[in-house]
């Protein structure tokens, strides 16, 4: 983390998430979305992103911080790392911002409710706080192959 | 001029085949849009001869062949095939078709067939 | 670039020759007189030395160099065919595989080969320096070759007053179904007598493995005009020559002139005298042609191509379903006819392309024999593998797919399946072991079964090692059928091997073979017999990409159903569903099937559920068992485009994919033998 890096901004609820612009290929509007049954509570289906299959997770679920409550500012953002491509809902998604690595704070014990395992780091911008989302933990299919298994059970 | 029984379930073929007879200076005295129809036409017409599409709904080109020849052991008949139903034309020659042209058509080869069947 | 094509040229075409020296090493070794197989490994070793030789890959050359002075000796009958001789070649075949590899992996394909160079060199003894003095054996004779039976025949039917002519006959160049129009030249010819042999073999005619030009003998007692002209009614000849066949040395080479009719008649006693020396004489005077007649009109193609075009294909017949909805909703006749046509047209096109990516099982089942005999050497074992069914047909992703797998089960039966020949005589059964390797159709579905005579599963061992791996109850092992118990070895955690060895025992179990075929969207099934044998049955989809489906509604969503696993739709009225045991059942032809209601099953939040008078039920099937899904109404039947679920989502029950509609919409396709009991 040497260099300047770019990140995508977004909002849940009230606090200011961002993730690294390498992991995003596109922001989308929400459109019709299929439901997947038996599968985490935070899948809320698959959606048709020019002819790809790809799925849509609640962020605001999967962080346990809530549920995503569909505004017209809803968006979702498609983030592909490896094999892997999903799309994440978001209350809005509202910059691409500069961060210099220097200004990265490792996260601090507790940030609003979201546990720090999925947090690589915290900084601060003017007076906003952006929290640094390791999407690499978000995403992990060991942990939701967990929760299905408990599901299936 | 031969008068012949052109039979393709599409109303495009038809007018493309009737088109390309007529230039070569034979009369279409007859459409028939499905195999059954093709049956039917060629009793009342009696043409000299019959252009015969394969896939067709109702009763498809091969059937409806057959059931002609076998009233009419004479009857000249020129299968319509698209690429990859060798079997059926092999069938269709088997019970007495005369030649058999590929989709899509060129008047040189409409042409060519007619010469070798007339 | 222009390089790169060459090498891709070959290293397709060495690993053709070095598959072909594999098969027919394999053969000699069973047949160790069989000089002409000899004479195919020198021809391929020859090729390939030519070969790398121009591609400036040197190792390759000097080693298939030894390999041919090695081999010409053998033709010469200087030298027997030993184990010795196969064993080496063996080797120096792998080693040219690798070093084959490494060039198509981007590497220099070199290779430290200098002890085979040695270990040829010693067979060679006395370093004879078999030179290239036998070149025109190699060339080969793709002329009308007749045997004595043949010439017998020709003889005799000229007794009878009939003439032997060699028809030479070219098609135009766009004929389009050429083996429908030999069809019709055969069928022309033999209104006048009888083919007795062609250039292409008939076969290859069929299957369309010729360019333009075939050549056929016919016997027949009209005369050439006859022939000609009813040749003449036939469409789409560029070309007939027909000649009388007078002399066998002339048939090599059928002249365009049509030969005296006199002339063949002195030399009709000739052939008869000279038929034994024939076959011989031909060979050293057939010409040396810059292309092989027979050879059809092929090209290859990199199968991302036709991947891209089969991608492309894809979003096709999205926009085809979403055009069908739209003519129907806008209800011109004219209209809907012409997207009925384009639908049928591009079905057409469809399974053409379809079958272009379909490719015999052969290039997975080839590497097989020369494994088999390896890990037999290794284990000790003494085993036979038959092969059937080489030719079958399968999806390109899935043939890349299976080797793994296949030879993961081959492993695992000569391992553990078949016994010692100490063992096997003992048990009173041939020291020789059997594995048949089987492939075949069935609906539509491909068949891979693996069937060993060896020691069959024990139940008793299998359940003691599942209770010790922890991955079964002892209360609950009692209840198990033995089919339950088979089915334990494909379990994860489970492996059977006793003792370590060095071929199965590496800790990875059957389970990654079940995962594999399922992720293919297969099944695996296990019999056996204990002492008698065991068999592992596969049964995969034919084609991945594009299914047949019925639509089908659960309240808001839009379920595909594949039509391969359907056996019919039913209306039932509420009274007809009973129950047995709490569980809903139905009756279906006299038999008693559950039903499960996929509303259900997949939770899917009903708004309000009307007690409908009729109840939408789709009978699935999965072999013998059958169940019935409740739906709430059909929509009908549509071809979809098979697409996966991603990586992120893996394993979902009861859908093995999904699939976009006409609209836009994302539908989930329905794994109904997850749901069925």
């Amino acid at each position: 983390m040497e260099e300047i890096s770019k990140v995508i901004v977004f909002q849940l609820a009230d606090e200011h998430y961002a993730a690294d612009i390498k992991q995003v290929s596109s922001i989308e509007k929400l459109e019709h979305v299929t439901t997947v049954p038996r599968t985490a509570d935070f899948i809320k289906g698959v959606i048709n992103l020019r002819g790809n299959i790809t799925p849509i997770i609640d962020l605001k679920e999967r962080l346990h911080i809530g549920k995503a409550e569909y505004t017209d500012n809803t968006r979702v953002v498609i983030i592909t790392i490896e094999d892997i491509q999903v799309g994440l809902i978001v209350d809005s998604a509202t910059d691409v911002v500069d961060i210099d690595p220097e200004t990265i704070d490792d996260p601090p014990q507790m940030i609003g409710s979201v546990t720090e395992e999925y947090i690589t780091g915290v900084v601060k911008r003017d007076d906003q706080l952006i929290i640094l989302l390791d999407l690499d933990r978000v995403l992990n299919v060991d942990e939701i192959n967990a929760v299905e298994d408990t599901i299936t059970d | 001029m031969a008068k012949i029984l052109v039979t393709d379930d599409a109303a495009f073929m038809r007018m493309q085949l009737k088109d390309i007879l007529g230039k070569l200076g034979h009369e279409v005295v007859g459409e028939a849009e499905n195999g059954q129809d093709a049956i039917e036409k060629y009793a009342e017409l009696q043409p000299d001869l019959v252009t015969m599409d394969i896939t067709m709904p109702e009763l498809d080109g091969v059937e409806a062949l057959k059931a002609i020849k076998q009233k009419d052991a004479g009857a000249t008949v020129i299968m319509c095939s698209a690429m990859g139903q060798q079997d059926r034309v092999v069938e269709a020659i088997q019970a007495g078709a005369k030649d058999f042209i590929v989709k899509p058509f060129t008047p040189d080869r409409i042409e060519e067939a007619l010469n070798k069947v007339l | 670039m222009d390089t790169n094509q060459y090498v891709e040229v070959f290293l397709d075409e060495s690993r053709d020759h070095l598959q072909a020296v594999n098969d027919h090493l394999l053969k000699l070794e069973k047949q160790p007189q069989e000089m002409s197989l000899v004479a195919e490994i020198f021809r391929s070793a020859h090729t390939l030395k030519g070969m790398a030789a121009t591609m400036g890959y040197e190792e390759i050359a000097s080693l298939t160099h030894k390999m041919e002075n090695v081999l010409d000796l053998i033709r010469n009958n200087e030298l027997q065919v030993t184990t010795e001789v196969i064993d080496v070649t063996f080797e120096a075949v792998e080693a040219l595989e690798e070093m084959v590899a490494s060039i198509a992996e981007g590497g220099d394909g070199k290779k430290d080969v200098s002890h085979l160079l040695a270990h040829l060199q010693k067979i060679e003894t006395g370093e004879t320096v078999a030179e290239e003095s036998s070149e025109n054996n190699q060339s080969q004779t793709t002329e009308m070759e007749l045997d004595d039976y043949q010439s017998t025949v020709i003889s005799q039917a000229k007794e009878q007053g009939y003439q032997a002519y060699n028809i030479t006959i070219r098609l135009t160049a766009d004929c389009m179904l050429k083996a429908a129009r030999v069809f019709m030249v055969f069928e022309g010819l033999e209104e006048f007598g009888e083919v007795i042999q062609s250039v292409p073999a008939a076969e290859e005619l069929e299957e369309e493995k010729f360019d333009q030009e075939f050549t056929v003998l016919l016997l027949s007692k009209h005369n050439e005009t006859a022939i000609q002209e009813r040749l003449h009614k036939v469409s789409e000849l560029e070309s007939v020559n027909i000649s009388v066949l007078a002399d066998l040395d002339n048939s090599a080479s059928p002249s365009p002139n049509e030969t005296e009719s006199k002339e063949s008649k002195q030399q009709d006693e000739k052939i008869e005298k000279e038929d034994n020396t024939a076959a011989e004489t031909k060979q050293t005077t057939a010409p040396t042609q810059e292309k092989k007649p027979s050879t059809s009109k092929t090209i290859r193609v990199n199968i991302e191509r036709i991947d891209s075009m089969m991608n492309l294909f894809e979003e096709m017949v999205i926009d085809r379903g979403r055009l069908e909805d739209l003519s129907k909703q806008l209800g011109n006749h004219e209209l809907i006819e012409t997207v009925e046509h384009m639908s049928r047209v591009s079905q057409d096109m469809q399974s053409m392309m379809l079958t272009m990516r379909m490719v015999p099982i052969e290039q997975v089942f080839n590497r097989f024999p020369r494994m088999v005999r390896g890990l037999a050497k290794d284990l000790e074992k003494d085993l036979e593998l038959h092969i059937s069914g080489a030719d079958t047909e399968l999806d390109r992703t899935v043939i890349d797919e299976i080797g793994d797998p296949l030879v993961h089960l081959i492993r695992n039966s000569i391992d553990h399946g078949i016994e010692s020949p100490e063992k096997r005589k003992q048990q009173g059964k041939p020291v020789k072991g059997t594995l048949q390797l089987r492939a075949f159709h069935s609906g539509n579905h491909v068949m891979i079964e693996m069937e060993d005579d060896g020691a069959g599963i024990n139940r008793e061992k299998v359940i003691e090692k599942a209770i010790a791996n922890g991955i079964l109850s002892e209360d609950r092992a009692e209840k198990l059928s033995d089919e339950d118990v088979y089915d334990l070895i494909l379990t994860s955690g489970f492996s059977t091997a006793d003792k370590v060895s060095d071929i199965s025992g590496r800790g990875v179990g059957l389970d990654v073979v079940r995962n594999k075929i399922e992720s293919l969207g297969g099944h695996i099934f296990v019999e056996s017999e204990p002492g008698h044998g065991s068999k592992f049955s596969i049964q995969l989809p034919l084609t991945l990409s594009i299914l047949s489906t019925l639509l089908v509604t659960v309240s808001d969503e839009t379920y595909a159903i594949p039509l391969s696993s359907i056996e019919e739709t039913v209306a039932l009225t509420n009274d007809q569903i009973m129950n047995v045991q709490q569980k809903p059942v139905m009756d279906f032809r006299g038999k008693v099937i559950p039903i499960v209601s996929l509303a259900d099953v997949f939770e899917v939040p009903q708004e309000e559920r009307t007690e409908k008078t009729d109840i939408s039920v789709v009978v699935v099937k999965k072999g013998e068992k059958m169940t019935g899904l409740i739906v709430d109404s059909f929509i009908g039947q549509k071809e979809v485009v098979l697409k996966s679920l991603g990586n992120y989502l893996k394993d979902v029950y009861a859908i093995s994919g999904a699939t976009i509609l006409g609209d836009g919409h994302v539908s989930l396709i329905i794994d109904p033998n997850a749901l069925i009991k």
